[in-house]
């Protein structure tokens, strides 16, 4: 087995080896032992709130508690975060003894951070398997296609849709969504030839998220000239002509244009 | 005083960089997205001129926000004060970036410490460093195009001085 397809097996197996499992795209989720944990079990709202910035700042060795409350609460004292951070505690581990430490929320001092190796996370799935993908794609296609179709799969929409005016989850969305368009793009790409109808799906989908983003409307041509759909060619093409002359009063790329002259002359 | 979430705006910019080849030779084009995190709204843009713009407005309606309560004197002066910030960059900036140019490494950081002064003079709320880092691998057309941004920005400014005054005067008036 190659090294690829074994990081593609050890992936598939993450969720099973894991006890909690976390959903932040299209909406938080979380599972604890095959038992969905309802929102009214959460409690306070800070409680979730908590959770969901470590999980934001799940690359951090550690953010001090005094961080997390300037992020979190408008005026907050000691016992604000002690309350909700014994409230993620008692969602994760119920079970847990009194003064034993916990498993998934590791305190070091007055700075505290998400166990990530314990828990699996949507976003960190999603973006472990986009990196294989892209080191793949050059020498093992079929992995790398299999590996973006599991990215995507995983991809149910923004990042945490319901805290979208919080500062602290604003940078993990645009990250998250930027890795993924380029996702979709990779793949419209290594399917062009043999699936364009795939292609021409998974560049609809980019152009759902970002209707500026020039890259899918060209793959889409290339797409649809292929399979011998002329006119719809040239309707993707006027669509990206006319949404980059709004939003940026400029003209597709000559890449784009070259394309489109390809379709006139035929 | 009004909250601290009622006292920030928060900006995420996304540029997009594309290289390719014309009729001229090698052209590089950049595409923009500036996001206002508290508001929701979103604008694109190919100048970065268009995205200042958008800043300014939001940092504009902050101010009006959080002082409705205050007179329509003590409004027009706030937001005098609140523009501010602007005025000082556009004034100062085109000279420290002709410096800048000439000795990149040395001259950001001095960049960084007078627009931090500026706004620190403003609101210790909007005391956030302004992450200028990322800044040093841009190239002499790019200092060039922000001269030009700020140079307009600064004639925008007056404008809207102007602007600001005359509606001073016709609360007084009235």
């Amino acid at each position: 087995m190659s090294s690829f397809k074994k990081e593609l097996v050890s992936l598939e197996k993450d969720f099973e080896e894991k006890n909690i499992h976390v959903f932040t795209l299209g909406g938080f989720k979380l599972w604890r032992s095959t038992r969905f944990v309802k929102n009214k079990e959460w409690g306070r709202d800070k409680t979730i709130q908590l959770f969901q910035f470590f999980i934001s700042n799940r690359f951090r060795h550690g953010v001090h508690k005094e961080q997390i409350i300037d992020q979190l609460w408008e005026t907050a004292s000691d016992r604000d975060f002690k309350v909700a951070l014994h409230g993620v505690n008692k969602i994760l581990e119920p079970n847990r003894p009194s003064r034993q430490e916990s498993k998934y929320i590791i305190r070091q001092g007055l700075s505290y951070h998400l166990n990530k190796n314990k828990i699996w996370i949507d976003v960190e799935q999603l973006e472990k398997y986009i990196a294989l993908a892209n080191r793949s794609s050059q020498e093992n296609s079929q992995i790398a296609k299999k590996a973006y179709r599991k990215a995507i799969e995983l991809y149910e929409g923004i990042y945490l849709p319901n805290r979208i005016y919080e500062d602290w989850s604003s940078e993990e969305r645009e990250r998250i969504q930027v890795l993924i368009l380029g996702a979709y793009l990779s793949l419209a790409e290594l399917t062009l030839k043999n699936k364009p109808l795939e292609t021409i799906r998974l560049a609809q989908r980019a152009i759902s998220i970002d209707p500026c983003w020039e890259d899918a409307y060209r793959i889409q041509m290339e797409a649809y000239l292929l399979r011998g759909n002329r006119p719809q060619a040239i309707n993707t093409y006027r669509k990206c002509q006319d949404i980059l002359n709004k939003e940026y009063g400029i003209q597709p790329l000559p890449d784009t244009q070259k394309i489109m002259k390809k379709i006139i002359q035929i | 005083m009004a909250k601290k979430v009622n006292q920030t705006a928060s900006f995420m910019v996304r540029f997009t960089q594309t290289i390719f080849e014309d009729e001229k030779g090698n052209n590089i084009q950049w595409r923009g997205k500036v996001s206002h995190v508290q508001g929701g709204d979103q604008k694109n843009f190919g100048d970065f001129n268009d995205a200042m713009e958008f800043i300014q407005l939001k940092l504009q309606e902050l101010t009006l926000d959080a002082t409705k309560d205050k007179t329509p004197e003590e409004q027009v002066g706030l937001l005098n004060k609140s523009l501010y910030i602007w005025k000082k960059v556009a004034k100062t900036g085109p000279k420290i970036l002709l410096e800048t140019i000439k000795d990149p490494k040395k001259q950001v950081s001095q960049i960084q410490d007078q627009i931090q002064d500026q706004i620190s003079s403003i609101s210790d709320e909007l005391g956030t460093k302004v992450a200028l880092d990322q800044w040093r691998n841009a190239s002499r057309s790019d200092f060039k195009k922000m001269m030009k941004a700020i140079d307009s920005l600064s004639s925008e400014m007056k404008l809207l001085n102007k602007e600001v005054k005359r509606l001073a005067k016709s609360q007084k008036s009235k």
